[in-house]
């Protein structure tokens, strides 16, 4: 019992809500690719060139905010090749989000000894990490053990949670998300109506790009202090795994996060009770699986859905003696 | 206009076009890697001499040079035999470990005749790298689960995996983080005294002209390139498409297992942690930019075990990182990604393969 | 004179074959002018050019009386025009009033304003009498709805002429009959349609005047008083009517494919085929009548394999076919020209003699051991385009290099020559020249003498009556009766397609 109660606590809480938003931004970034019919598997390597940069503009401009924007920036540069070649190029989209994932790999390690004449990570030499916002208030109501449950996040927690209803506001009540859901849906509806494909499906991959940006910022000054090779470490890619199975709808897109937080922050809370790490590390990559591979199977139940729906529009067309014509008997 | 159709007109065949179309891809990418180079503060043409005698300055570097391209090869090969078939087996690297490790297993926990002990730890890494798609290939011909991320995150949870098994259940007595070295029963013969270049790259060689072969000439290697450039086709013509695509996907995980299989008893004697990073990459490159010709992937292999032997050196010779030439690698993919590969599907048609 | 369109010259080529050849086109304010064609006549082109959707490489466009490059569908939607397309352009997860105002949203506070679009998308409906629900999401509405929004959608731009694509094509009789209506009452009100159209009846029933083209010409433009049906297929084709029915002796043979009380669900799952009955003999064809959608493409797709039937049985030769495979049932004899021939029958970057292979990739003498012997299997191929007379250099061209009427003679090339008794021919001639048809025509008369059971789909009335010994006619997911094809009764045939069944008729009257 008191293994329990300390493995599910406030801070686990706290924890999951830390490790979620990383992941939350660079799923919602893909969400506009998704909802604009594009496949982006470059999600990785977006968000990894934007940890680097945001740690080595902290460093040039000395602000924390200077960090991200050029952080921001670098994803927004590999947004823009993918962009250029998928789109305007028609290259093959997973061809080039593997490769970009792969340059993003060798180029922030080549310039991790370039610039800083190491390997492996970079910590302290005056990066300035992103504040802490407190929530004026907030411990006083709620007591200092809730309290840290909202305040006292890094602000890019804020940005990740709140964009979930901007997102879901932006693709019902504007015209952008509107045509971005119509060009992934049904481009030939966009094309009719004179609205670009490729103008719209730009536009989508780099907002994408700038979530994603911030999502690596968030990595590298938020979350944690430093730049570590390959330090995104597959969110990029468990983050395509939610988009998968949400279709980038930002609520399922939410809950797919909340999920992985919540693996990430347990498994790291499992290793300090002695679990060896390796297996430990690799639980939140087997949760991504398997509820990739249960939710393709849930796929099935909607058949069965749609068969009660044609018997019962067969039965209200023929309400009469006729009815059992319509409804086929099970093969036997 | 007109240079575009002059261009056509001389490279109206195929093969003229792509070769064509391919060599100024690569001049673009070398352009753009030698301007990388040049913001790291190193001379490209410094960087490009000493790749090469790093790669070819020598008998002892061209071997170097081959038993990098090896493992290159092999994954390569198992990612054409995906590609035929419409499918990306990402997870090469993954398939890759886990026979690597499974091999070494056997390499040190059973005393076999020699010839034997080999072909006993070489089954079992292509069993291993099978079983370990299985799932993901299984879900993929199923339920039509996206396999270039399904097998993507398995590679993270095979490396962590063999990284357990090595560490906590066989780890070396003495500290390091390795298997206990496998028995010289199971070496891989080697081909030279002065290189642990071994049969490894002859079977890669044997591999390739075979699956080239299958290819070209047998009716199942037809079905098979059939189901991957049209499905609906090959269905109609009474080719089992879901058979046919577990079986590719089976395959070229067999085949990804075999390379880590080959790395283990070839070169390092043993398993451990990270003991071929990359290659299974590598190998998917290798074959996207022989467009899944097997034949072709030989060749590009090769370029890549150069570039990776060559990098060696780099790290001696200049400040640069040897990842410099991951960089370039993954240029030239994108600048030939714009006219690759696309060709074989049906995009006119407006199909669009990849959707959700 | 006021016109509302007015082309001049209009050219346009897709590499070497010319699709439009210096088209004039002049269309009066106010009248319906209906542009009829074959398919492949080159009228899809013509209106994409006018709407924007492709630009000419010569001639002028002028609308309204003013000459001007349209480059874009915005261009045309400024001046007046309104295009409803062939297949619909409607996103199914949005509602109707959301599609009806994409691409002109009612915005409020920089968000769009829902119950504004709802609100007019209601008055826009009762002005026009084109019943909606303007809340309901546009999946799972019917296709006579789905043609609603559409026009709807073209209203809502304040178009004043509407150019419709092949408006009946999904629609059925009744339909097509309210479709009329519509457009009668929109000229009525001093609008303009332009119809496009490859069925003569409904083109000498609604229009005004009428412009045929041919190959990509204007051969003729008349006003529908000056013309007769006779003198329109004339001037369509080229010559008299080419389907004369074709002379046959009569044959008794044995029963070769029986169906029994078939059912089968379509790709939304919903029930496609319903009780299905019939039976085909050795050396007949009997023929499958029907708007296309109404059950023909599922029925051969569950007869050759590539769909589970839900109940029932067909047999052939009197062996269980349902529940076999694809393959299985290519051995049991049965062969299969498929609808969709670019995505079903070929493989279009395969070469010929690979297009050829499929199917028989195991058997001899093409493959001996599971290795191919691509000698014969060229061989072959060489022998097939000389057979049927396809325009090939060679058997080892790209399929795509081909003409649709080429690349038709392949699949049929292939399956005739597959060694099965029993072929199911769905939609022989879709997309095919005249002349390639007659000779396709040729080629099953020819399969039919050798004494094959014949199952033969089509959409065309013309080319079941001048082929079929019995003709079925089906009608959302029935057979609806069957009809001699000596002496077809076209009336009888036009009831069935649209679901009344004669004898309610005359009892009725």
């Amino acid at each position: 019992m008191e293994i329990l109660s300390n493995l599910f606590n406030v801070a686990l809480l706290v924890a999951t809500i830390r490790t979620t938003t990383p992941i939350l931004l660079v799923a919602l970034g893909g969400s506009f690719t998704t909802k604009a019919g594009i496949f982006n598997i470059g999600l990785e390597g977006q968000m990894l060139i934007a940890a680097f940069f945001a740690v080595v503009g902290s460093i040039w401009t000395g602000s924390s905010v200077g960090g991200m924007v050029i952080g921001v920036s670098a994803a927004l540069v590999f947004a823009l090749i993918y962009a250029v070649l998928v789109v305007s190029f028609r290259a093959n989209e997973v061809v080039v989000g593997l490769a970009l994932n792969i340059l993003a790999g060798g180029m922030t390690v080549s310039l991790l000894k370039a610039i800083f004449g190491t390997r492996g990570s970079v910590v302290g030499r005056g990066i300035v990490g992103l504040p802490k916002v407190q929530i004026p208030g907030a411990r006083d109501l709620l007591g200092p053990s809730t309290a840290q449950l909202i305040s006292g996040y890094t602000p890019l927690v804020y940005v990740a949670f709140l964009a979930v209803p901007l997102m879901i506001l932006f693709y019902n009540r504007t015209r952008l998300g509107l045509y971005i859901r119509v060009v992934g849906e049904k481009p030939e509806a966009a094309e009719a109506l004179g609205i670009s494909i490729a103008r719209i499906r730009y536009t989508a991959a780099l907002l994408c790009g700038l979530l994603a940006g911030l999502a690596g910022a968030h990595m590298s000054l938020g979350y944690i202090t430093m730049f570590t090779e390959n330090m995104s470490s597959g969110r990029g890619f468990m983050a395509v795994a939610i988009l998968i199975f949400s279709g980038g709808d930002p609520l399922k897109v939410l809950a797919g996060c909340l999920l992985f937080g919540f693996a990430d922050a347990f498994s790291l809370r499992l290793q300090t009770f002695g679990f060896p790490s390796y297996l430990v590390l690799a639980v939140p990559y087997a949760v991504a699986l398997v509820a990739l591979f249960a939710l393709s199977w849930r796929a099935r139940p909607k058949r069965i859905r749609e068969t009660v729906e044609t018997i019962r529009r067969a039965l209200s067309v023929r309400p009469s003696g006729e009815a059992g014509r319509d409804a086929p008997l099970p093969r036997s | 206009m007109t240079n575009r159709l002059l261009f056509r007109g001389l490279f109206s065949k195929g093969l003229g076009r792509t070769l064509a179309g391919q060599a100024l891809a690569f001049a673009i990418a070398l352009a753009l890697g030698a301007v990388i180079i040049l913001m790291i503060d190193e001379s490209p043409v410094a960087v490009l001499m000493t790749l090469m005698r790093g790669a070819f300055g020598d008998a002892e570097k061209i071997a170097g040079t081959l038993l990098q391209t090896t493992p290159i090869l092999i994954c390569g090969i198992a990612a054409c035999i995906a590609l035929r078939g419409g499918m990306f087996n990402v997870g090469i690297e993954g398939q890759l470990f886990l026979g690597g490790f499974a091999a070494a297993w056997v390499g040190f926990a059973f005393a076999l005749p020699p010839v034997l002990h080999v072909l006993a730890a070489m089954t079992l890494a292509v069993v291993a790298g099978a079983l370990w798609i299985a799932i993901p290939a299984f879900f993929r011909v199923r339920f039509g689960t996206n396999e270039v991320v399904s097998t993507i995150l398995a590679n993270y949870i095979a490396t962590l995996l063999t990284s357990y098994f090595t560490i906590f259940l066989f780890k070396r007595p003495g500290g390091w983080s390795e298997t206990p070295p496998i028995l010289t029963s199971a070496y891989l013969p080697e081909l030279f005294s002065f290189s642990r270049l071994n049969i490894g790259l002859l079977i890669g060689l044997a591999l390739a002209v075979g699956v080239a072969a299958f290819f070209r000439w047998t009716s199942a290697g037809y079905a098979v390139t059939m189901v991957g450039s049209a499905p609906k086709f090959a269905e109609y013509g009474g080719v089992s498409v879901r058979r046919v695509g577990f079986g590719v996907l089976l395959v070229s995980g067999a085949v990804g297992g075999l390379a880590g299989g080959v790395e283990t008893l070839g070169v390092h004697h043993r398993f451990m942690e990270g003991f071929a990073p990359g290659f299974g990459f590598d190998g998917l490159i290798a074959a996207l930019l022989a467009n899944g010709s097997p034949i072709g992937t030989i060749f590009t292999a090769l370029f890549f075990g150069a570039l990776r032997a060559g990098s060696l050196l780099l790290e001696v010779d200049t400040t640069a990182s040897r990842e410099i030439i991951t960089v370039i690698q993954a240029l030239i993919i994108l600048a030939v990604s714009a006219d690759l590969m696309m060709r074989r599907r049906g995009d006119r048609t407006g199909e669009r393969r990849w959707k959700f | 004179m006021d016109l509302a369109v007015d082309l001049s010259g209009i050219t346009k080529r897709f590499g070497a074959f010319t699709a439009n050849d210096g088209i004039d086109l002049a269309v009066r304010r106010g009248e319906i002018h209906a542009i009829i064609g074959e398919n492949g006549a080159g009228k899809t082109t013509l209106m994409n050019i006018l709407f924007g959707l492709l630009q000419p490489d010569a001639g002028t466009i002028s609308i309204g009386g003013k000459t001007m490059l349209v480059d874009s569908p915005a261009v045309a939607i400024d001046e007046g025009l309104g295009m409803v397309h062939q297949h619909f352009k409607l996103v199914p997860s949005l509602t109707v009033a959301d599609n009806i105002f994409l691409g002109m949203e009612i915005r409020r506070n920089g968000l769009i304003d829902r119950a504004a679009q709802v609100e007019r998308t209601r008055v826009l409906s009762e002005k026009f009498g084109l019943r909606v629900d303007p809340q309901e999401r546009v999946a799972g509405l019917s296709v006579g709805i789905e043609q609603r929004i559409e026009i709807l959608k073209v209203l809502a731009r304040n178009a004043r002429t509407i150019i419709l694509d092949e408006p009946t094509a999904v629609l059925t009789p009744q339909e097509s009959r309210d479709l009329f209506q519509t457009l009668r009452s929109f000229v009525d009100d001093g609008m303009t349609v332009i119809f496009i159209s490859h069925h003569l009846e409904e083109v000498m029933a609604v229009s005004d005047t009428v412009t045929v083209l041919r190959d990509g010409r204007v051969v003729a433009t008349k006003p529908k008083s000056a013309l007769t049906k006779r003198e329109l297929v004339r001037l369509m084709v080229g010559r008299d009517v080419s389907f004369d029915r074709r002379p046959r002796t009569r044959t008794e043979g044995a029963v070769a494919l029986e169906v029994e009380d078939l059912w089968a669900r379509d790709d939304r799952r919903l029930t496609a085929l319903k009780s299905v009955d019939l039976t085909v003999r050795a050396g007949e064809i009997v023929g499958i009548a029907g708007v296309a959608g109404n059950g023909q493409t599922e029925l051969a797709e569950v007869l050759s394999g590539l769909r589970p039937a839900s109940h029932g049985s067909a047999q052939l030769h009197g062996h269980d076919i349902l529940d076999r495979t694809p393959a299985e049932i290519r051995n049991r004899g049965l062969a299969h020209v498929p609808g969709d021939r670019m995505v079903r029958g070929v493989d279009r970057n395969a070469s010929l003699s690979a297009n050829m292979l499929m199917g028989r990739q195991t058997k001899k003498p093409f493959a001996r051991l599971g290795v191919i012997d691509w000698t014969a299997v060229h061989g072959t191929m060489r022998a097939l385009i000389e057979r049927f007379d396809i325009r090939a250099r060679g058997p080892k061209d790209p399929a795509r290099s081909l003409s649709g009427g080429n690349i038709q003679k392949v699949v049929l090339a292939r399956e005739f020559t597959a060694g099965g008794d029993v072929l199911l021919i769905d939609q022989p001639t879709r997309g095919v020249d005249i002349g390639a048809q007659e000779a396709i025509h040729d080629e099953i008369m020819r399969q039919r003498a050798d004494g094959r059971a014949i199952l033969l789909i089509s959409t065309q009335l013309d080319e079941l009556k001048a082929l079929a010994d019995r003709i079925l006619v089906m009608f959302d997911g029935r057979i609806m009766g069957e009809v001699d094809g000596a002496a077809m009764d076209e009336d009888a045939i036009g009831l069935m397609m649209a679901g009344i069944d004669p004898a309610d008729m005359t009892e009725a009257s």
